[in-house]
Parts: C-alpha cells; sequence; structure tokens
C-alpha cells in the first residue's frame, strides 16, 4: 500500500525522481562494491593465487632457497601422489578421528563438570585452587607422562586433547553457570521451581551459548592436542606426517602436512558455526547490528 | 460489612548485611491485603518495597514477623503468587508461547491441556500469531504483554507487581493498565503493585499503602475512590488531584531544586 502511493508520488514531477536517483547512487556509493560474497570471494582467491605464485616464481630466480622453504609446485606434487596411493586420507583420518574423540570428551566431561559446580557452592568453592592449579599447568609438558600411561596408540592422543580441551570448558560453564540470570530464577523459584528445574530450564539454557562459544577454541586445542602426541610418538597421522618429513628436510610434505592441517581446523570451524546456528535459533540476529560509521 | 482480609504482613522486621553494622530495612511492616484487592504500595527509593514482595514470593526470609493468608500462618506463598517486574523477564531461548507454558508445566497440567490454555490465553491478550516468536522480536509493551500472560495463566492468588511498566512509553503504559485493569477484573485476582508513580497508584488502585523513609513502616493507608478505574477515565475524575496530592505531601517530594 505504501510504496503504491510512494511512486503514485514520484510521479508528476520529473525533478523528483532525479532526485531520488541521486540519493540512492550515494548510497551505493558508499558501500564498497567489491563488498559483496562475489567480490569478497574474489579477491580472496586473488590474494591466495598470488601468495603460491610469488613463492613459486621466488624459488625459480633463485631469492629462496627450494631446499629451505620448499616449492609450491613440489608441495602439489606431494599432496597428488598422496592423495593417489591413499596415504593423505589415512593420516588425516587418523588425525581428524582423534581431535574429534578427544574434543567430544573434553567438552562433555569438562562442561558437565562445570555445569554440576553450580550445584554445591561449597565444592565450588573447594575445588577452585585446584581447577586454577590445573589450568596454569601448560598441558603440551603433560604429553611425555600421558604417553607413558597410555601408549603411542590413540589412546594417548585422545587423552592428551581431552586434558587440553576439558579443563577450558569446565572453566567457561562453570563460570557461565554462575552469572546466569538471578532474576529469572528468582521468578522460577516463585513460582514453585525446585533447584533441578532451575537448573534445567535456566542454567543449562543460559551456559550453553558460553559452552558452544568454547568449542571454537577447543577444536583447536583438541587438533593441538592430537598432532603434538603425534610429534612424540606415533605411526600414522598428520603430525606424525610433518615430523617424519621436516627430520628427513623433505619441506614440501611438511608444508602438505600443515596445509591440510589447515583445511581440516578449517571445516571443524565452520561445522562449529553451523552446530551454533542450530543449537541457538534464539540468537540469531535478524539484520546486521554493526553501526555503519 | 467489613472486607476479608486475604492476606496480612505482620510486623515484617528484615535487614540485610551492610559495611559495619546490619542495615535495617523493614522494621515491623503491618498491613492487610483484602480479597480481590488493588493495592498500591508507594514510598521512597531504596525503602524496602521489592524487598516486601521477595518476602511474600519466598525469595528472602524475614527475620521478624509472620504472614497470615486467609487466617492461617504460612511461611510464604512461594508458587501461589505471579510475580512481574520492571524487566519483562522472558526466556530469551524459549518462544511466546514456551514462556507462557513455563509456569504451567510446572504445576502438573498435561502438556496438552497446557498448550490450550496458553493459545487462548495469547489469543485473548492479543498475541496471535506471536507464539512462536522469541521475545527479542517482540516490541517492549508485547514483551511486558507476554510476562503478564505468563503470569496470569498460572492463575495466581496474589499477583505481585513490581513496577511492570516503568521501563515502557506513557502510551503503551496506558494501554497496558488497561489490560490489566480489565484482566484482573475478569479473572478477579489480588493485585498488590509497586511503583514509584503516584498517577498509577491513584488511578488503578482500591488502596494506597504508604511507606516511609529506611527502616521502613507503615506511614499511612488510604482508601481511594473514584467513580470509574480506568486509566484514562480515572485521571479526569474531579477527586483524582484531591489523592495526587495527599499522596505527594506524604511522600514529602519536594520540586524545588533549592529547599
Amino acid at each position: 500500500m505504501s510504496r503504491m502511493t510512494e511512486t503514485a508520488m514520484t510521479k508528476p514531477g520529473a525533478a523528483a525522481p532525479a532526485a531520488k536517483k541521486s540519493v540512492a547512487a550515494r548510497r551505493r556509493s558508499r558501500g564498497n562494491a567489491l563488498d559483496s560474497t562475489l567480490g569478497r570471494s574474489a579477491l580472496q582467491i586473488l590474494a591466495v593465487v598470488g601468495f603460491f605464485l610469488l613463492w613459486e616464481v621466488a624459488v625459480d630466480i633463485g631469492w629462496a632457497n627450494a631446499f629451505l622453504v620448499g616449492q609450491p609446485s613440489g608441495i602439489l606434487g606431494v599432496l597428488v601422489s598422496s592423495i593417489a596411493d591413499g596415504s593423505l586420507f589415512v593420516d588425516a583420518g587418523y588425525t581428524v578421528f582423534e581431535a574429534l574423540l578427544g574434543f567430544a570428551f573434553g567438552t562433555v566431561i569438562g562442561s558437565l563438570i562445570g555445569l554440576s559446580l553450580w550445584y554445591s557452592v561449597f565444592v565450588a568453592r573447594l575445588t577452585e585452587p585446584f581447577i586454577a592449579a590445573i589450568n596454569s599447568v601448560p598441558k603440551i609438558a603433560l604429553a611425555p607422562i600421558i604417553i607413558l600411561w597410555f601408549g603411542t596408540g590413540l589412546t594417548s592422543k585422545v587423552a592428551l586433547a581431552v586434558s587440553l580441551t576439558a579443563i577450558v570448558a569446565l572453566i567457561t560453564a562453570y563460570q557461565a553457570a554462575k552469572d546466569a540470570d538471578k532474576d529469572l530464577q528468582a521468578l522460577l523459584f516463585s513460582m514453585g521451581a525446585d533447584k533441578h528445574r532451575i537448573f534445567k530450564k535456566v542454567i543449562v539454557p543460559s551456559t550453553l551459548p558460553a559452552i558452544i562459544a568454547t568449542f571454537r577454541i577447543n577444536i583447536g586445542f583438541a587438533l593441538v592436542g592430537a598432532v603434538v602426541g603425534e610429534f612424540i610418538s606415533s605411526q600414522h597421522g598428520l603430525g606424525h606426517l610433518i615430523y617424519t618429513a621436516s627430520s628427513l628436510y623433505d619441506l614440501n610434505s611438511v608444508w602438505a602436512g600443515l596445509f591440510v592441517l589447515m583445511l581440516v581446523g578449517f571445516v571443524f570451524y565452520h561445522l562449529v558455526e553451523l552446530t551454533e546456528r542450530w543449537l541457538l535459533p534464539w540468537k540469531q540476529e535478524q539484520h546486521s547490528t554493526q553501526i555503519n560509521v | 460489612m467489613a472486607p476479608k482480609v486475604q492476606l496480612r504482613l505482620n510486623g515484617i522486621r528484615k535487614s540485610f548485611p551492610g559495611k559495619s553494622e546490619p542495615v535495617k530495612v523493614l522494621d515491623g511492616l503491618t498491613f492487610d491485603i483484602h480479597e480481590k484487592d488493588f493495592v498500591s504500595i508507594i514510598g521512597p527509593s531504596g525503602c524496602g518495597k521489592t524487598t516486601v514482595f521477595n518476602v511474600i514470593a519466598g525469595l528472602a526470609e524475614p527475620d521478624e514477623g509472620m504472614l497470615l493468608y486467609r487466617g492461617q500462618e504460612v511461611e510464604n506463598l512461594r508458587g501461589r503468587v505471579g510475580y512481574m517486574m520492571q524487566k519483562d523477564l522472558l526466556f530469551p531461548w524459549l518462544t511466546v508461547l514456551d514462556n507462557v507454558l513455563l509456569g504451567l508445566d510446572a504445576k502438573g497440567v498435561s502438556p496438552a491441556e497446557a498448550r490450550d490454555t496458553a493459545r487462548e490465553y495469547i489469543s485473548t491478550f492479543g498475541l496471535s500469531g506471536f507464539e512462536n516468536a522469541y521475545p527479542k522480536m517482540l516490541s517492549g509493551g508485547m514483551r511486558q504483554r507476554a510476562a503478564l500472560i505468563r503470569t496470569l495463566v498460572l492463575d495466581p492468588d496474589i499477583l505481585l507487581l513490581d513496577e511492570p511498566f516503568s521501563a515502557l512509553d506513557y502510551q503503551t503504559r496506558l494501554y497496558l493498565e488497561a489490560v490489566l485493569l480489565e484482566a484482573v477484573e475478569t479473572f478477579n485476582k489480588t493485585v498488590i503493585l509497586v511503583t514509584h508513580d503516584i498517577d498509577e497508584a491513584v488511578a488503578l488502585s482500591k488502596r494506597v499503602v504508604v511507606l516511609s523513609h529506611r527502616p521502613t513502616t507503615v506511614k499511612s493507608v488510604h482508601d481511594i475512590d473514584l467513580s470509574e478505574r480506568s486509566p484514562i477515565a480515572a485521571r479526569s475524575d474531579p477527586r483524582f488531584s484531591g489523592y495526587f496530592h495527599t499522596l505527594c505531601a506524604e511522600l514529602d517530594i519536594q520540586t524545588r531544586a533549592t529547599a
């Protein structure tokens, strides 16, 4: 209805539409023409291609030493041959499996402990210094012991990833549970709800965004745990590939392993984003909240 | 015939731990709420109006004194009151419908029945079509209406309204006051309203309880007798300004910058 009157009103005067157009044009020119999904993707691809091209040429004309930095064409060769003989999928599969298991166990165990601390202020206060102490140890330093305890196979990598991720999930979940809106809890309490119901209806849903936020951090930590475990002792995995290749000065294979790791991390990150959208429909923005300065 | 007392607060005392010594907030508060009453509580800032509500709802325990509900001593009215605050307190992760259902499934009503009741209330209060919307998508007035529905659907014995409309603009506020009055009339509810707004207190209430400065006692109780109790009509009643001025004087409000 309003749109109809608008067009009707702009019809009579020829000056009116012209003025409107200039405003629209000004509005458009304020946004960058390249700032669209297509434009951004083009720029990103251009940057990547440019980077590899520069690298390739730099090695070819002797600015950089192929022995020390590798060369994109060589990396591509490694990728193609390891895809052809299937070894890349085996290695990537091991690392992904270790990281995912570590991530899942670590996040679940950590979140559950963190949430359950909400139930008892006494236990929470009692354990607080211990949690802080455990948190302050660089978990990577535990790797040698973990390998001793859990052997050189899958279990030790998962255990390392769990040790890295669980504490992050625990602290975040506990903090978020503590920060849950007191008024919402009071409201439910005045309705006659018991502690368990308040936990279910307020504490769990209000900590969920924080717990999901740790997914992003923890997916990275889980990969760190898996790869470091593989560095120390392993027969398979991307960490194994990188470590053995670097001791043979096979830089191209090292880069191949690193790029695949990067790809794995990238895919994980986006899976987390999808999970977030699926689990937190109420958090989705209706429109951008960024202020246009 | 004297009106029947539904709830009596008797000598309620409550102090909170302060920096050096406990701060006395409620100092022997005594007043009655009648059946189907509409009582407004007004008083200076920080006089413990919200504490009174917390004591009734069971969110705070009084140090001394007791509550008598229909003649019987009770600890509090937890589970029997409908609490509404300035913040709408809608759960952001629940849809309007699920928010309304929040108290119902705690009461042991069957899910199907609860759903029907909730939908009925939602349409009565003009929120049909927003059942599956999240609170974030609603305007402030709509959110507060949803909160009112959630409060009423529980069929509480007493509504505790803690400045429920003070964050809204004046028009929305008048509108929601009318919605509230009509609902209270239809469902035969007893209401205790805490407000800063003398205007609102006079227009809506049957009685107004004035509290003193801290340590708080009841300063006076006023019966409000207006021919019509609707937000706008009440405000145009000739006696309205009389009540208004009396209550302002009671509260010792000073409008001049220099006293």
